[in-house]
Parts: C-alpha cells; structure tokens; sequence
C-alpha cells in the first residue's frame, strides 16, 4: 500500500504568483496588517536570499528590491482548492491535511497510472499546469509520505523499509511537536528524527508521556495511522466562461439562472442551503474606456474584476429568489464592463428546518423580508439600510446602522438582550426631554449674518429669519488624529420667517458654522 | 480683573496636561495675578507652582479636588496656614488607609478639617453637578428631594454647614456645552436663594488649547481605551485652556460679579507655600541638658579618638575649626540636626551596619569628630563653608551610604519608629515621561499594534550622546515607518509633548524627611508599594527647596560588598581587618592602581577611569581623590583633565591664575579641579565671604538664570578690582568659576568615595577571593557584568568553581582547596542559576546540610516546591553533575530530570530507580565523595562519561560549545575558559592579537583585535564617540570608533557580540587603544555574550 503526499512550499507567496504569473521567478514578500503598519508574513527563498526578514514593515522590505504584495486570503483559498483538485483528480481518496499539503492514498492505482514514480511525476506535472510548484513523496506510510514532502524538495521515492533511514536528517521540528517537547529534546541534543529514533521508547515515555512516543513512532516511521479522507466537492462554485461577452442584464439573467440551479441541485443533495452567494465576473478589458476613465480623476479607475457578495438573512435554495436578489444587487451595482467570466459561489448553510414559534409575534417571511431589504438597499445604497444606533462621540449627527435581524431571528437567540434593550429604553425615556429635535440630513447650507460674533439673520431654503433669540455658541471639536476631525459651533435661534405670500412665522431652530469647510449649515429643528 | 482659580496641573496624573511651571506662565503672560492649582488628592505640584510663581511673580494660591464616597470632588482653597494643614492632614488620612493611588474622605473628616478652607461648588466633577445628574436617594437615609434643583440647593446647604456659609462660592465654568449652561442657571438660583457669592473659573486643564490632544491621551491611559473607543470620554472641545481676562469676561459679561469675585476670593486666600510651619526634630537630650550642650559634649569626646588627647597637636590645630563649628550651628539653631544624624550613625554602629557620610558633610569637623563622616576636614583643608554658612539661610544636608538592601532599610526602620509613622517619610520620586514610555503609552492610545510598539520602544536609544541622527524621526524610519505619514506624524509630535510630564509618583531611594511634632500637616503622605514605607507628595528637590530638611540614606552597593567581604574574611581567612585603619599607601593597592588593573574597585573601575589611571599614576591617598574628581563632567567639559595630567607628568609648567591663588591651587597644580576651589578662589580674588560663595555655586548649579549671572560676575569684578586684578587675569578666572561649577566634584565627596575606593582596592589586592564573592552577592552594580569580573578575578589567580548542588549555596561563597597549592576558592552561588527561585535556591543549602543528596530523585523529594523547569536550568549548567558522589554529565542529569519531574507514582517506579529506598545508602556514597573532594573542583572533564553508572543515558554529552551557551544562558558566567580561548589559534592565524599583547606593540602600528564586547559607551562628553572594552581570555582591549565610522558600522557595532576591530594602535603613557578603521562582527560562538552598554 503506498501513500503520496503533496506540499506546496511558500504556499501563500504561491498564491499570490499563481493570480500573479509574471512574478514567476521572482523574489516576492508578502504583507499583511493595516498601512501603515503592515509587516512581511511570507517571502519566498529567493525574496529571503535577498536579505528579505519575516516582520519587515513595508517600508524596510522596500529596500530589497523584491516584489511586494499583499497577502490574499482568497488566492489562497482557491490554490488550495486547485491542490484539492489535483488530489481528487489523481485519487478519490485523498486527506486535506492542511492548507499547503494533501495526502492521497494510491491503492490500487497502479492499473490506472502506472508505477509509484509515474504517479508522482504525473502529480508534479498536473500541479505546473495549475500554477503551483509542489513537493511530492510517496512513502508506504503516511507520516513518512507527508513528511518526506515538507522536508525534502521536488519529488521522493521512499523505498518500503527504508523510511526512517531516509527521514532520519531531518529535523525533529518537522514532526511539529509541542513547544515544550521541542525545548525539552534541545537541551538533550537531540535535533533529528534519527537522534530521537534512537532514543529508548520506555524511558521516552517517562519523560515525555504519550506524546513522546507518537514522536518517537514517526521518526521511526512506524507510525500506521489511516488518512482522514476529505469530502470532494465542498466548496459549491460554479464558473462560466463566455466566448462573447455579456453587456445585457437578460442575458446575463439567463446565464445565472443556470448556474444556480444547478448550485442549488448540488446543495439539496447535500441537504443544504446558500447562506451566502458569491458572485465573481472577470470583465472585458476596454482600452478607450479605461483610458477615458484613467484621465478622469474624478472616477475611480474601474476593477478588471467584479466581486458581489450576496448575504441571505436565512440559508434559502430557491433558484428564483436567488436569481431576483442577484438581479437587484446588479441593478445597484452593475459591472463596469462586459463580462467574460462568471464564477458563482454557494457559501453552504443549513436549511431552516424549525417552525416559528407558538407565541411569537408574527413575522414577515425571512425570504420575503430578505427580498424587501435588498430592494432597500437597491434604492438608498449599501450601509443605509438597518437600525439606526447613536455613535459613541460628541459629533451631533454621528451614528452608524446596525444590520437589521428579522424578529424571528432575535427573538430564538436574544431574549435575554432585548430585555436589556427594554430596560434601556425606558431609561432613555426617562431622561428624554419634552422638546422633538427634528434633525435635517444633510444640514441644509445657510447663510447667517452675524453682529459682535452672533448670528442676526439666517437664510435657507430660499427663507429669510430674523434672529430674536440666540443661545449658544455649543463647540465642539474632535478626531484631530484623523483627517476627518470635526470642529463646530451651534447656535439655537428663534427665528421669524418673513414671506410675501404666507403670515410671518416663527421656529426654533438648530445651526451650526463649520470651522473645517467654513459653512454654515441649519441642522434641524425644535417641534 | 479676574484670576484664574481653579487649574489642574499634569500632577493631577493624568487629569492635567500642563506642568506647575507652564500653567503660572501663561497666567502671567495672560496677565492675571493670581492663579489658584488644585491637584487631585493632593498637593504634589504646588512647590513647583509656587517657586515658578515667585519669579513671574504672581500669587500661587493652594487647594486640591478631593474626592468623596460617591465620585464627585470637593474643590478647596486653602485660605490660611491651618487650612493648608487640615488639608494635608484629610488627604493623609484618606490616603493612608487606602491602597496607592486611591483614597476617599469621608464626611466627617471634612467637617472636622473644613477649618481655614474654602470650598467651591465645582465643575464636571463638583458637588452641584452630581446632585443635578444624580437619581438615587439621599445620603445617610436624609428625605430624598424631589427635583434636581432641590437636591443641588441641599447639597450647597450642606457644604455651608460644613465650611461656613462665607467659605462657600457657587463656582460657573462656561465651555461652550449646553448641559454646562443648565448647571450654571440651576446654581445662579441656589447662589441667589441662599445669598451665596459667584465666582467664574475655567476648569483649567492645560495652558494652551493645543494640549486638548495630550488631555485626550492622558484619558485613553487612564481608562484603558484607544482613541478610536473612547468615545464621550474624550473632551467635547478644546476649551479648557487658561484663557485671558479679557476673554473671561466677554464670557461671563452677563455676571460681572462672578467675575470680579476671582479678585476678592484670591485678595482673601492669604497662605502661602512660604508659610509651610515646618520645623525640625528637637533631639531629647538627657539629663534636662540642652541641645547645645549635649552636641559640644559629644563633639568634645568624638575629637579623641580622632585628633587625639586634647594636648596633641592634632587636637590643637582640629579645636579652633571645631569651635568655629559649633558656635554656627548654636547660632543657626542646628544642634538637634546633628544630633540625630549622629543618632543614626550611633544605631548603624551597634548594630553592625557599615555607614560613611558624605557630600558637603565631609567639610564639617565636628561631623568628623561625631562619626558621621570619615574625612578629617581640617587634615584636608576642606572649605566648611561649602556645607553650612550663616548667609545662606538652609539646612545643611548630610547623605549617609549605607550597604545596600536589608541593612539599610533597617536603618530606615528605625528613622520611622524614632520619630514615628507621622513624623518621617520617604521623600517622593516623581516618574516622568520618557522616550520609552512615551512612545509606549501614546503609540497604544493611537493603536499601533504591540509589536510596532515594541519596536519603537526599542528603537528609542538609549545613549548619552545623541547625534543630529539620533532624533523620533529616525527611530520611525529605523522602525520601517515613515515619518510623514499623517499618524505617525501625529504620535511623533505627541511624543515630544508628553516628555517629561509626569506619569506617577515612585519613592525615593533613600531621601527621607523627617518633622518635628506632624510631617502631616505640612505635606500629605502617602503609602508606597513597599510595605511598612510611608512617601511624602513632594520629591527631593522640591522637599529641599521648601526648606525641608531631609537625609538621605543611600544604598551604596561597594558598603555592602565592604560589609561581606569583612564577614567572609573574618570566617574563612580568620583575620580581622578593620576599614578605619587600613595600612596607608599600600603598595599593592598603588601598583594596581597605576596599571589600572582596577575592575571591581570602586568608582575607578571604568573604562575612562582606566584610561586616566596609567597617566596619573597615583601614589597617595590624594591622588585617588583627585582620581575620583576628575573623570567628571566638569574637568572633562572645562578641559583640566589634561592640563593637570601634563603638568603631574612634568610636561607643562605648574602656574597659576594669579599669585594670590597658589595656597588654594597648590594642590592640584594651579588647575582647579574641586568646587571648593572656585569657592575659595572667589573668596581670595573677589573677598567673597565663604556664604557668598555657597551662594555663587548655587547661582551657577542646574537652575542658572542669565540675570543671576551677570550680576554675580558684577560682584566678582568688583571684588577682583578691589583687589586690584588685571582685567585679563579676571577673564580667565571669571571663565574658570563659570564654566567648571556647574559640573565640578565636591573634594570632600571626592575624599569619602576615595577612602571607599581605597578600601576596595585593598580588599581586592588583599584578599580576592573574599571580596569577588561579596561583589558577585552584590550585582548588580558597579561597571562590569558579573562574567567579566570572575574573568578578571581567575587571571589573578583566583580559583572560581561551577555552581554545583552538592556544594552551593545561595550565595557565593569560598572553599578552601589543596590541590597542588593551598587556598581558597570562590564557590559561585545559586543565585546565579537563571530562572531559580530564591526560595527554592535557600532551601537547598539546608537540606544538603542535614543529608547529602543521594540522587536528583532524593532532592526533588525533599526540596518538593522545585519545579521541572528549576531542574532543568540546574541541569543545564552542570549544577546536577555531581549529585550523589556520581559523576554524571549535564545531559545525563537533564535525561533524569524529566523523569523525576513526571513521576510515575510508587507502584510504577522501577526497583533500581534512585529512591528514597536507597536514600540512605547513596547518602553515605555521595558524603564519601564529597568529603574526599571537599567540593573540590572537578578534575572529571564533562563529556567524558567516565564511571558508566546507573545514571547513564542514551544521550550524547554535550560539546564545548553547547556548554558555553548552556552557562551563559543559564547564569551569565562560565568558570571554563573564556569563549575565545576555544579559537585563539584561528584567530592567530588571521593576526588578532590577543589583549595582553598590546602593551608590547608599538605606538601607531596597524594591528588587529577581537574580543567579546564587555561595555560600548557614547559618553556625553566626548562629541559622538564610541568607545568599547573588547574581552578576551588574556584582558581587555579598548578600541575608539569614530562618529563618522560609528554610523558606517552601527548595526555592527550595537548588535554583535563578538567584534573584530582593526586600526591604529595608541599608547600614550601605557594608555592603550586600537583606533577602530574596520569593525567586523565574528561569528565564533552562539552563546550570548552580554555588555555593559550606553553608560
């Protein structure tokens, strides 16, 4: 029985050249954290050749003369899907042992690919055409096998029986032990598998327990453990490639209707449901526009890609609600160019399988209040749909949207909250005041004639005031870290109105001088 | 006209942004009179506040918020000298029985100490703001009111019964905040419903609006937060600066009165810092004899012993100055002083406890006389003035040194229980922002990630010397950030804001002040971290400045190395050797000294000091004194170190500043080297009293003001033409006393710190091994790391074993060997086992004591609190290798720990383990080996396995090199040879010569040098140079780098252990060096190597 494993070394900086192809052969690091405070997280030997340090901050690492990028998740994600692909397309049985290394067990196959080499040189070979570079080491064990892929480079034959012999150079952190066992076999001395091979496995287990003897058993290569098989096809993405390019929603449309079908088939075979679509088109380059739109500052230079994520408020495999949330999501949105590529991805979920509640108040549908929210945000724009929560800060009109839940949703999770919620609410009733603050968004521009420093006239929205009484200055200032700091200064007027047409009318009002734009703005009004 | 009455500096710790000193003059620049600084829980700026005050001058009025139950603040004005007292008393009350940096006062108290004080209603944090807000019920069960405005004219109608309803002000802030307006209007009607007097404040918190940002950050440090969460906790606008009276009063116009009654309150707010009513101790001198009296009886009876019988010449020539003495201290009323310094000198004396004074102190005979000091004054011709004059109206000060660590602080003890918990204290040591913490705790507040926050912090340098390349801006760049972008701009400027603005208070080492009758009525006490200490709000300078008199009683690390080094004299070499009558002029010391082969000895072991000994060459005790001096600033910045040295040389001939000037300068060759000097040449040249030139040097010390000093050189003219001195010859002598005082040595403190210097270098030359173990039981301290000083000691000869378990103690000790010749040996102690509790380390001696250790088992057993790690670390370093009488190797012994530290239990031991069974067996082997070794040293080489006993393991013994690393790891010292023993003949190959070698090499040939860096110096002083001590096994080289090579070769030279330094050899008057062209790391060993760095 043989196994085969597969390593791709620098698996993130892999990665990012596998999207990237022209930094092939280059020295790349790769950052992570927010500017400017990002550090170096990955580098690959030629990067680290050139004098290139894990934790360089942009600015050091820029001295090297290597290629910076950041680092991306996603593009890990997918290579390490590809690597998943390339196990499944060898072997159905293969082990997702961890982001960067597989193992395949290879029984049996020998009618199919021939010898043990021809496999692993068919495995190195797929692995190019993927865009990654891989280890692989086929050993009759395993541990040997995974091993032997992350410690030796290129492609290792293990010949049966020889396993410990082989891996015995390498070190003894390759078998990932603790931290403590590690430190512990240091003062010993002990650094390579066959150092620790040779050690005595009882007076082993004396001193470092069951764990000693696990490692004692893989640098031995004696270790017999079966693979962990991994479930093919976890990762519900569907991907279209067009000859022609789509401009046209209906069109388009129709393409999507497919696709999703056919994504919802798969999740209802596996009794699941879309939490959440993806939604990922490769665009048509267009020279003239891209050029018009490069010297047009005012726009933001358009993405070769298009990426929309659609979050559901339940898990749903309804092909025909999904394609009407899609359709209103690319209303909002539509991509900047034709598309030449379409990849939808299912984020699976469990299927709502409870009935609501006895005694609970009676709810829109999910689905339905999923659909209304969406056409919400299709009309006044992503962040401005939600309940609405008052900022932390001293800045009048500051605050922020939480995400809506359906009733439903909190009511099953958060009882206990909502009575905290109540209990607030109450307390802010008590300390309401009598006066209704009707506030305008935006303030409304005015123009405020002052004497000695306070205001006198007020006009806006074409009417004209009079000021009969004044209070205020009310300053306040704040976020001087940031560029966006504010400093204002408030006034509450009474105000008499004077028009030709109506009677003279009185208000209360709220304005305020903008010290940073230099306006002044009304921002509400006392009812 | 108003004045600002209500300001918080940065002593309100975190509340303020601005110091005491920038807060008085922007009040005076705003052109107000007065200004009134309430501290939270104290009064810890006011002395500073005050003394900037009365140079602007403006009235520095007192108070403190004080915080109550229920979080709110009273706001108190101290109106008189009782005030002031009842407020120290209430704060030191609420704080003493709570934990540092908290306390509340409780009603009561207030009202019995609301005497002498007035009470504002207060801001955001006052009285009338909590009851407006509050909604619980009232306090002590009284009828709850029904509205706000109820519950606030309650409020105000109690502080009237307990302050007095005159000493009451309804106090109005306006920052621009609507909740603010709402307070004021609500206090406008309590004031006029119960006839109570306005008065307007702004609720200052810093000087300019500017320090809003610092406020902000303060509040972040206080409150956990970052910027970004703080949220309403940060200020709402940046109003709370000191703003004119102009400004004031177009605020407040509609209520002049609140205005105008800044001016009556502050015309009513009569007490001053001046008026603080301390006064000293009164000694009780028995008998019903006075002060006076019992202080010339103990003089009188001290001279004999000193000067001899009252017939002797000595007597004769010490008699005049001590009556000179005594009548001063009678006339200034200072007998008690002395008295008790003299009281605590006596307790150290009977219990053991080795005490010097020094500083000016050593100028007093009849501190002589009393024992405080150990310098004869009239032998020295040492200027009394210097310590105490008629003119200048302030107590004397007298630092005591005393060993370091228990003893003194029995001393300390028994200062609190002389004059009780009241009536002594600690004084304060006020902690500042500095780089380090400053870039910490600002760069957290704008959350910068930690390991950012890390590498700035240790970016931040730490050298003497700072170049034009050592500034924020190129540490950001060196930290890989880039200084332009706008938070990094933002947290760079906030950086240099925050320097030196006060963080916390600590104690002071050693300062204390102690109080006739209550310390707490005159400053507030605190308790500090460490128990049984009690701190007082004000630290040294600012205790000395308000006339406080304090002593201190210093730590000194070489007393309590003089101390054991006696003790292990008296018990293992049987000698007693008594430190007041060494033999003098011993040529041993001198031979030493003037090879400069002086590592250990005090203050004239470091490299500067070594690089002037071989030039001064010193043959008698002056010279060490004149040694001492001058390695200091003051010499080095006014460029006397090499007139001196030349002229002490015969190369440039002895003159004079003036003919006048020969008595005073005779000494030091015509180059005034002591403050003394400039004093008496003062007194001499321009026929200044010895009160005015205590005066002089005061004038030109640390806080030197421009007018000061021109007037004083008008005073010098004067008395110089008086005396009829060229103009020239006035220049130079005017330049000399300028430019030297500020920085020049004491000669007397310069005499104490030789006489310790000697003593040391005695011991040393005399008895090495007794006095390197008391050095290692001391470190830290002095020059060196513990590894060069036993480096140095073996290439003396002495023999120093390995820590060893079956020998050690927790200290160092000495064992005597008969090995080839007799002698003793320094044992080295467990406390130099890295990672070895203390309590752990003591237990052992003990145990072995009662029974050796048959096995590791057998001590894990009996000393069960070890820990595996413990084990380890012993193991590590070889300490486990002879346990038992077995000879084992280190990874023998670190096989078997891990087993002993996860045993089994005893139904799964295994029969031939080493347990308690055999206990008493392998005892009887392991005294055998013992007693035929007596812990001798270890002839067994380790990794030779020799006996194959049963503590064999299956692992591989460890190699010369993992050994070092182990020792260095695992203690910061190897007994073995020295790291670059193991690769001289590499070394030799490539043309390093070793240190020893230099002195043979001609001046100015091209050599090579390695060694391990032992110490990397960019003194102050010399304008951006580097300097190193390179150790190898033969000594120590030194090599200069020059600024310019310095920044070719920082990373080098900072970051690497082991250098390889090429250049020009210099030996001028056996002073040798190697002027770096090259630096070059080497990479010859991976143990870590440590240094002495940026002294």
């Amino acid at each position: 029985m043989a196994f085969a494993s597969i390593h791709v070394p620098d698996f993130s900086v892999q990665a990012v050249i596998r999207a990237e192809p022209a930094l092939r052969g280059r020295a790349v690091a790769l950052l992570e954290g927010n500017p400017p405070l990002a550090n170096v997280v990955a580098a690959n030997l030629s990067a680290l050749q050139a004098g290139i340090e894990l934790g360089m901050t942009k600015t050091q690492a820029g001295d090297f003369g290597v290629e910076i990028r950041p680092r991306s998740p996603a593009q890990e994600k997918t290579a390490h899907a590809a690597l998943l692909d390339l196990g499944w397309s060898i072997s159905p049985r293969v082990e997702d042992t961890a982001q960067d290394t597989i193992l395949l067990d290879l029984a049996g196959l020998a009618s199919l690919s021939g010898t043990d080499e021809a496999v692993a040189d068919r495995m190195a070979q797929q692995a190019e055409s993927l865009d990654l570079v891989v280890n692989v080491a086929v050993a009759s064990n395993v541990e040997a096998a995974r091993l032997a892929a992350r410690g030796f480079s290129g492609v290792s034959l293990i010949p049966p029986g020889e396993e410990a012999q082989y891996l015995g150079c390498l070190p003894v952190d390759a078998l990932l032990p603790s931290a403590e066992i590690l430190e512990t076999l240091d003062r010993w001395g002990v650094r390579t598998c066959a150092a620790l091979a040779a050690l005595p496995v009882v007076e082993l287990s004396e001193r470092l327990g069951q764990e000693g003897v696990r490692l004692h058993e893989l640098a031995r290569c004696a270790d017999s453990r079966s693979l962990v098989l991994a479930e093919p096809g976890h990762s519900f993405e569907e991907e279209m490639e067009l000859e022609d390019a789509v401009e046209e929603l209906e069109p388009l449309a129709f393409l999507l209707s497919r696709l999703l079908g056919q994504l919802c088939a798969r999740l209802e075979a596996r009794s699941l449901a879309a939490a959440a679509i993806h939604t990922r088109f490769e665009l048509e380059p267009s020279f003239e526009k891209d050029f018009l739109r490069a010297n047009d500052l005012r726009r933001k230079p358009p993405s070769k890609i298009y990426e929309k994520t659609l979050a559901l408020p339940v898990p749903m495999r309804d092909p025909k609600v999904l394609l009407k949330l899609l359709r209103l999501q690319l209303e909002t949105n539509p991509p900047a160019a034709p598309i030449l590529k379409i990849i939808l991805t299912a984020e699976p979920g469990r299927q709502r399988v409870a009935q609501g509640g006895l005694f609970l108040p009676v709810a829109p549908d999910p689905e339905k209040l999923g659909l209304t929210l969406a056409r919400l945000t299709n009309l006044v724009g992503d962040g401005n749909v939600g309940s609405p929560e008052i900022a932390d800060t001293h800045r009048s009109d500051e605050f922020q949207m939480r995400r809506f839940h359906s009733p439903r949703e909190t009511s099953e999770t958060s009882g206990k909250s909502e009575r905290i919620a109540a209990g607030a609410a109450t307390q802010t009733a008590e300390l309401r005041t009598a006066a209704i603050f009707r506030v305008f968004r935006p303030g409304v521009p005015a123009v405020v004639e002052l004497r000695e420093g306070r205001p006198t006239r007020v006009r806006f929205r074409g009417m004209r005031g009079d000021v009969l009484a004044a209070s205020g200055p009310w300053r306040t200032s704040g976020v001087w870290w940031r560029e966006d700091g504010w400093h204002n200064d408030e006034w509450d007027l009474e105000l008499q109105f004077h028009s030709h047409t109506t009677q003279a009318k009185r208000g209360l009002y709220r304005i305020y001088f903008d010290s940073i734009r230099q306006s002044w703005f009304v921002r509400g009004m006392y009812d | 006209m108003y004045n600002e009455l209500h300001a918080r500096s940065a002593f309100s710790f975190l509340e303020g942004a601005s110091s005491p000193e920038e807060l008085a003059a922007v009040c005076a620049e705003r052109g107000m009179g007065a200004m009134a600084m309430f501290d939270r829980d104290g009064v810890y700026g006011a002395p500073r506040f005050h003394l900037a005050a009365q140079k602007i001058p403006i009235r520095a009025h007192i108070g403190a918020e004080v915080t109550s139950p229920s979080g709110w603040r009273y706001s108190l004005l101290v109106e008189s000298r009782e005030g002031y007292q009842n407020l120290c008393r209430l704060i030191t009350k609420m704080k003493l029985r709570a934990k540092k940096s908290e306390g509340l006062v409780l009603p009561g108290e207030i009202a019995e100490k609301s005497h002498g004080l007035i009470c504002l209603t207060g801001g955001d944090d006052g009285p009338l703001a909590h009851a407006l807000a509050r909604n619980d019920e009232g306090a002590n069960g009284a009828a709850i009111p029904e509205t706000p405005i109820e519950r606030a004219t309650q409020c105000v109608e109690q502080l009237c019964e307990i302050f007095g309803r005159h000493n009451v002000y309804v106090e109005l802030q306006r920052h621009f905040c609507r909740h603010e307006e709402a307070r004021n209007q609500a206090a406008l009607a309590i004031a006029r419903k119960l006839g109570l007097p306005l008065v307007a404040t702004n609720g200052v918190c810093y000087a300019g609006p500017q320090q809003r940002e610092l406020l902000d950050i303060f509040t972040c440090i206080r409150n956990h937060r970052t910027l970004a969460n703080a949220g309403r906790l940060l200020a709402r606008n940046s109003e709370r600066y000191v703003k004119s009276p102009a400004e004031m009063a177009r605020l407040f116009e509609d209520l002049p009165e609140a205005i105008a009654n800044t001016q009556v309150l502050s015309s009513r707010l009569k007490f001053t810092l001046n008026d603080l009513g301390y006064r000293f101790p009164k000694y009780p001198a028995p008998d019903g004899k006075s002060e006076m009296q019992f202080l010339r009886e103990r003089t009188q009876e001290g001279m004999i012993p000193r000067y001899g019988p009252p017939d002797s010449p000595a007597h004769e020539r010490a008699r005049p100055q001590i009556d000179r003495e005594l009548a001063l201290i009678e006339k200034l009323d200072l007998p008690g002083y002395f008295l008790i310094v003299w009281d605590i000198v006596r307790f150290c004396r009977a219990n053991n406890i080795l005490v010097q004074g020094r500083g000016s102190a050593a100028n007093s005979a009849v501190c002589y006389a009393l024992g405080i000091t150990a310098v004869d004054p009239v032998g020295m011709g040492l200027l009394f003035e210097r310590f105490l004059s008629e003119e200048r109206g302030e107590m004397p000060d007298i630092d005591l040194d005393l060993p370091s660590g228990d003893q003194r602080e029995r001393a300390i003890q028994y200062v609190y229980e002389r004059y009780g918990k009241l009536g002594a204290a600690m004084t304060a040591n006020v902690i500042t922002y500095r780089g380090r913490s400053a870039a910490r705790e600002i760069g957290k507040a704008l959350s910068f990630d930690p390991e950012t926050l890390d590498r700035l912090a240790s970016l931040v340098s730490a050298w003497e010397y700072k170049d034009e390349y050592d500034t924020l801006a190129c540490h950001f760049r060196d930290a890989g950030l880039d200084p332009n972008h706008p938070r990094i701009r933002k947290f760079f400027e906030l950086c240099v804001a925050v320097q030196d603005l006060p963080r916390h208070l600590g104690q002071h080492s050693g300062g204390m002040v102690v109080c006739q009758g209550q310390l707490d009525s005159v400053v507030p006490l605190e308790p500090a971290t460490m128990p049984g200490r009690v701190v007082v709000q004000w630290d040294k300078e600012d205790c000395a400045d308000m006339g406080i008199v304090k002593i201190d009683l210093l730590g000194l690390g070489m007393m309590a190395v003089l101390e054991d080094s006696l003790k292990l004299i008296r018990d293992d070499y049987a000698e007693e050797v008594d430190l007041a009558h060494l033999p003098e002029n011993d040529p041993a010391v001198y031979s030493a000294l003037q090879k400069a082969d002086t590592v250990g000895m005090f203050q004239i072991e470091s490299r500067a000091q070594m690089s002037c000994l071989p030039r001064l060459r010193p043959e008698c005790f002056y010279d060490i004194v004149v040694q001492v001096a001058i390695i200091r600033p003051g010499p080095i910045v006014g460029q006397m170190v090499n007139p001196y040295l030349k002229r002490r040389q015969g190369r440039e001939p002895v003159d004079y500043l003036h003919p006048s000037l020969q008595p005073v300068l005779e000494r030091t060759l015509g180059v005034p080297l002591f403050q003394e000097q400039l004093l008496r040449i003062a007194m001499i040249a321009a026929g200044f009293s010895g009160g005015q030139a205590e005066e002089l040097r005061r004038a030109l010390g640390f806080k030197r003001s421009q007018q000061r000093m021109r007037d004083i050189e008008k005073k010098l003219r004067a008395g110089m033409d008086r005396k009829q001195i060229d103009a020239a010859v006035q220049d130079t002598i005017i330049q000399s006393i300028t430019s030297f005082a500020l920085y020049g040595f004491p000669e007397s403190h310069a005499a104490s710190f030789a006489l310790i210097a000697y003593a040391s270098a005695y011991l040393k030359c005399h008895y090495l091994a007794a006095f390197t173990a008391a050095i290692l039981n001391n470190q830290p301290m002095g020059f060196y790391h513990p590894s060069t000083l036993v480096k140095d000691a073996q290439r003396h000869g002495l023999k120093v074993k390995p820590i060893d378990v079956a020998c050690s103690d927790w200290l160092c000790k000495l064992e005597r060997y008969k090995k080839g010749r007799e002698g003793l040996a320094v044992r080295l102690g467990l406390r130099y086992v890295k990672g070895l509790r203390e309590e752990i380390g003591r237990e052992i001696a003990p145990q072995r004591a009662a029974r050796a250790f048959s096995s590791i088992d057998d001590l894990k057993l009996r000393v069960p609190e070890i820990q595996k790690s413990e084990l380890a670390a012993l193991a590590s370093i070889g300490a486990l290798n002879f346990i038992g009488g077995k000879r084992t190797h280190r990874r023998d012994a670190l096989w078997q720990i891990e087993r002993v530290a996860r045993r089994a239990g005893p139904l799964l031991e295994r029969p031939d383990d080493d347990s308690q069974a055999n206990a008493n067996e392998n005892a009887h082997l392991a005294a055998n080996a013992n007693a035929e070794s007596g812990c001798e040293s270890k002839t067994f080489k380790e990794g030779v396995n020799s006996d194959g006993g049963a503590a064999n393991s299956p692992l591989a013994a460890m190699t010369t090199e993992e050994r070092l690393i182990a020792d260095f790891s695992g203690t910061g010292i190897t007994v073995g040879p020295h790291p670059l023993a193991y690769h001289r003949a590499d070394l030799q190959r490539q043309g390093i010569r070793p240190a020893s070698d230099l002195a043979k090499i001609p001046d100015g040939t091209f050599v090579r040098v390695a060694g391990a860096v032992i110490a990397r110096q960019r003194p102050g002083t010399a304008k951006g140079f580097v300097f190193l001590s390179l150790e190898d096994e033969t000594g120590i080289a030194n090599a200069i780098i020059t600024p310019q090579l310095f920044r070719q070769y920082h990373i080098t030279v900072v970051h690497n252990p082991v250098l390889l330094i090429e250049g020009r050899l210099q030996n001028l008057d056996n002073v040798i060096s190697v002027k770096a062209e090259r630096v070059l790391p080497l990479s010859l060993t991976r143990a870590d190597l440590s240094s002495h760095d940026f002294h």
